[in-house]
């Protein structure tokens, strides 16, 4: 009889565990299918944010745009704020006025805009105020719009260091005792006809009209006139390159090179132009011959000047200009006001410390 | 849950069956209705991804229709064309609605925000433009129309740069769905595949069990059916029909096992009867042809007597007459009886015959005295007993002594006994040749010529047989000279009383 038992007991024993492991087969694989389906539905960033502001930018690609995005994203994250760049939410290229026609009638909660002088925009801008929709310039200015805030750098104090770098180019060239080369021949000819001038080439863009830009001269002017040794000839001349076409810049650039006369110090007032006298000197080997005052620190321009083909670049602090921008307008629409300017830093890089923004690979290998 | 399976265990053997199968089935249905109810929600989940194209497309053509019927209307004016555009400028604000107006982190929802604020401001303008015409404000139209176009312009290009990026999306999350869903495939093949192997392993291994009880039943069967009785018998483990059937088959082999007892016992008696019955023939042939040996003829004899009975009473010899009357009904009885049974009556008048004729022949020596209980007259015996006693008592006890020889026959009942003694007063026998009388091994080497050849051996031997008991006959004697005694015991039958 115990044996009857046992056996009896045996089969129960099994039908239980067939049983559980059945039940239990099955719950898992019911939780797994649920877990792997959720996957699906899981939205990246399902936030809801209170304002919504919109960018609009010269070149969406360009790291000096990503990086000022970025900074505005961020700030406008903590401002429980969302800022998109409205020219990526296209798959065509349109231009600033067509996305700000775009952005009014989205009738989004603030407009950040790398605007110009043009009358266009400032119509535009206008049109966005009377909408209740506050503007930001960023970069450059639109002075005669309602604009209410302008988010830049100072172009004068940045003309200053580009003139201060000038006259130390100027420096080294004279104490290593190279003679700097003499040219009668000048067509854009700024300043005096002294025996062996420096020739100093400032790159601007044709058709903007740009306030700072003008500011920015000046301000190299005035620095090279106060600061500069006795003795010292330095011609300053304006060269426009003409950006109203996609690569008409990088032509236009290749087109100094072209020439006979050369000149000694280029300076480049945007990333895109550094970049392509950069490869200019490369391509035509006058690296040591002609010197280059970049613009901004994109990972190529620091490089170059790691290798001594740019001799300085000004670095702009992006991220704080993106954050201006979302500032300005989480201030305005707070308190229905905010100052006029804002200005971002600036940084000189140079030989001297462009360890300091180089990647850890490239300080392995000094 | 034990409970349970105590209550599978006692039902009865369908129910058994029958649940496991169906809770079998049971298990795999609800695993393939989960599958199927998995299956499903993918495949919804896969047309959901592009759902969303679907609406941005739908969204794109009202926006044409729109845009077209606006233009119609303008061109032409007519009441159909503005019928249109109200219509499709309707459904469009309809569709328009049903998108999202949250800022979220996704630029999905961003873009279709955009989207809806622009489509608002599109919708104003349109209908601005249509007022316009209307009103024949030809300026005012055509500055609208402009707008309105720069901005339908717009709105496609968002569009269709929205149905882009969402088609990008949705397709690398279709890939992934697409793989997703496979593996479910091969998951739930694989389940199910399991569970199946599960199953058919519980069914075999619960069938096994609930059939070996019957297969124990059917070796034991195959067993009993050899012949071989003597199995162990069965445990009856569940209550089910093959417990009942274990049951009965046990219960029948005790049965059997009892009938062959009692058959083999009946069988023995029957063959000691047989023997008995056997014996008692071969006795009786024995005494019959020892009596034929002694007799020439009874029936010419009985005849002759007769004849001569006739004579003696013509010549008026009465005593003569007696006389042959006698030895005739002595001779008559012997040929009339010797292979009946008889009453104790006509072995008595035998027993009186016989002493007459003795004492014609011996002139009155023999002093015969009978003294017998009239109730027990009646009972049977064999035949042929008491008169080869008697002889006995004459020929061995009387004529060798000297004087008067003396007869007793007395016949009494002690309890359910008949006794019938028969005593003379002779020479006695031996204690050592009474016993060899009663043992059966007594061989009288000289029996005497007028003796009927019947010897003790053999009334002792049909005594036996006839009464089925060894105790028939005790032999009782004094001493030499003091006489001798034999008693016979007959069992008084009740229902030969009644007979009578």
């Amino acid at each position: 009889m115990n044996q009857i038992n046992l056996k009896k007991n045996n089969y129960k024993g099994y039908m239980l565990i067939t049983l559980m492991l059945v039940l239990i087969m099955t719950i898992a694989g019911i939780l797994i299918f649920f877990f792997y389906i959720n996957r699906f539905r899981i939205v990246t960033d399902a936030n809801r944010y209170e304002h919504y502001y919109v960018m609009i930018t010269e070149d969406a690609k360009s790291s000096l745009w990503q990086s000022a995005y970025e900074g505005a994203y961020k700030a406008g994250l903590e401002n429980n704020s969302y800022v998109d760049l409205l020219n990526s939410s296209f798959d065509n290229n349109y231009s600033k006025e067509d996305l700000m026609r775009i952005a009014i009638a989205s009738d989004v909660d603030g407009i950040i805009v790398a605007a110009d002088e043009s009358a266009e925009m400032t119509d535009l801008i206008n049109e966005a105020a009377e909408q209740g929709i506050p503007v930001v310039t960023l970069y450059s200015d639109n002075t005669q719009s309602e604009r209410c805030t302008f988010v830049g750098i100072g172009s004068y104090d940045l003309g200053r260091e580009y003139g201060r770098e000038v006259l130390e180019i100027v420096q080294d060239k004279q104490n290593s005792g190279m003679q700097v080369s003499t040219d009668s021949k000048n067509n854009v000819t700024v300043m005096t006809g002294v025996p062996t001038p420096v020739k100093v080439t400032v790159l601007v863009n044709a058709y903007t009209q740009d306030s700072g830009q003008n500011i920015l001269c000046s301000g190299i002017q005035e620095t090279i006139e106060k600061e500069k040794q006795d003795g010292v000839e330095i011609e300053l001349s304006l060269v426009s390159i003409d950006d109203t076409n996609a690569f008409s810049a990088e032509e236009a650039i290749r087109d100094i090179f072209m020439e006979n006369q050369l000149p000694d110090i280029i300076i480049c007032l945007n990333e895109l132009n550094t970049t392509c006298v950069y490869q200019a000197v490369v391509d035509y080997n006058k690296v040591g011959q002609v010197n280059i005052l970049g613009y901004y620190d994109s990972e190529t321009i620091i490089n170059a000047i790691d290798r001594n083909v740019i001799y300085a670049t000004i670095s702009i602090d992006t991220i704080q200009m993106g954050k201006f921008c979302v500032d300005a307008l989480t201030e305005y629409n707070t308190y229905g006001n905010t100052s006029q300017f804002f200005m971002a830093d600036i940084a000189l890089i140079n030989k001297e410390n462009v360890a300091l923004y180089l990647g850890g690979e490239a300080e392995d290998e000094e | 849950m034990k409970n349970k399976l105590d209550r599978l265990f006692n039902l009865s053997l369908q129910g058994k069956i029958s649940s496991i199968y169906i809770l079998t089935n049971l298990f795999v249905c609800l695993v393939n209705i989960l599958l199927i109810l998995g299956m499903n929600r993918m495949s919804n989940e896969m047309e959901l991804v592009y759902r969303d194209n679907l609406k941005l497309n739908e969204l794109l053509a009202v926006l044409d229709d729109v845009q077209n019927n606006m233009t119609d209307y303008l061109n032409a004016k007519t009441s159909d064309s503005l019928e249109k555009y109200y219509r499709s400028s309707q459904n469009y604000q309809t569709l328009v609605e049903e998108l999202n107006d949250e800022i979220s982190g996704s630029a999905f929802d961003r873009m279709k925000r955009n989207i809806k604020h622009m489509s608002a401001r599109y919708l104003e303008i349109t209908d601005q433009t249509i007022e316009a015409k209307r009103g024949r404000n030809v300026e005012k139209y055509r500055i609208r129309y402009e707008n309105a176009t720069q901005m339908y312009d717009y709105i496609n290009t968002y569009i269709n740069s929205l149905n882009n990026q969402q088609f990008k999306n949705n397709s690398a999350n279709y890939n992934e769905l697409a793989q997703a869903f496979r593996l479910f495939e091969m998951i739930g093949i694989a389940i199910i595949i399991i569970i199946v192997l599960m199953n058919i392993s519980s069914i075999i291994k619960l069938v096994g069990a609930i059939i070996s009880p019957l297969k124990t039943l059917a070796k034991s069967a195959d067993e009993v059916a050899k012949g071989n009785f003597d199995i162990e018998l069965l445990e009856v483990q569940s209550r089910d029909e093959i417990g009942v059937v274990t049951g009965a088959f046990n219960q029948m082999i005790i049965s059997i096992r009892e009938y062959i007892e009692r058959i083999r016992h009946s069988m023995e008696v029957e063959r000691i009867m047989k023997e008995k019955e056997l014996l008692m023939e071969a006795h009786l042939k024995d005494a019959q042809l020892k009596y034929l040996q002694a007799q020439i003829n009874p029936h010419f004899l009985f005849n002759t007597l007769n004849a001569g009975a006739q004579l003696a009473m013509l010549e008026d010899a009465d005593k003569t007459y007696q006389y042959v009357q006698n030895v005739a009904e002595f001779f008559r009885y012997n040929v009339k009886k010797s292979n009946e049974t008889v009453t104790l009556r006509e072995e008595i008048e035998l027993v009186d015959n016989y002493i007459y004729i003795l004492n014609v022949r011996f002139s009155g020596e023999i002093h015969y005295e009978k003294k017998v209980d009239a109730s027990l007259l009646e009972i049977e015996m064999p035949s042929m007993i008491l008169q080869p006693i008697v002889e006995n008592c004459v020929n061995h006890g009387i004529r060798e002594m000297a004087g008067e020889g003396r007869i007793w026959l007395s016949v009494y009942q002690i309890d359910d006994t008949a006794c019938i003694s028969i005593r003379d007063n002779g020479v006695g026998i031996r204690q050592d040749v009474i016993e060899k009388i009663l043992g059966g091994s007594y061989k009288d080497e000289n029996l005497k010529t007028d003796s009927n050849g019947i010897g003790m051996d053999n009334v002792i031997a049909r005594l036996k047989l006839f009464t089925e008991s060894e105790d028939v006959m005790s032999i009782i004697s004094d001493g030499a000279d003091k006489g001798t005694e034999f008693i016979l015991y007959l069992p008084v039958r009740e229902r030969e009383e009644d007979d009578v």
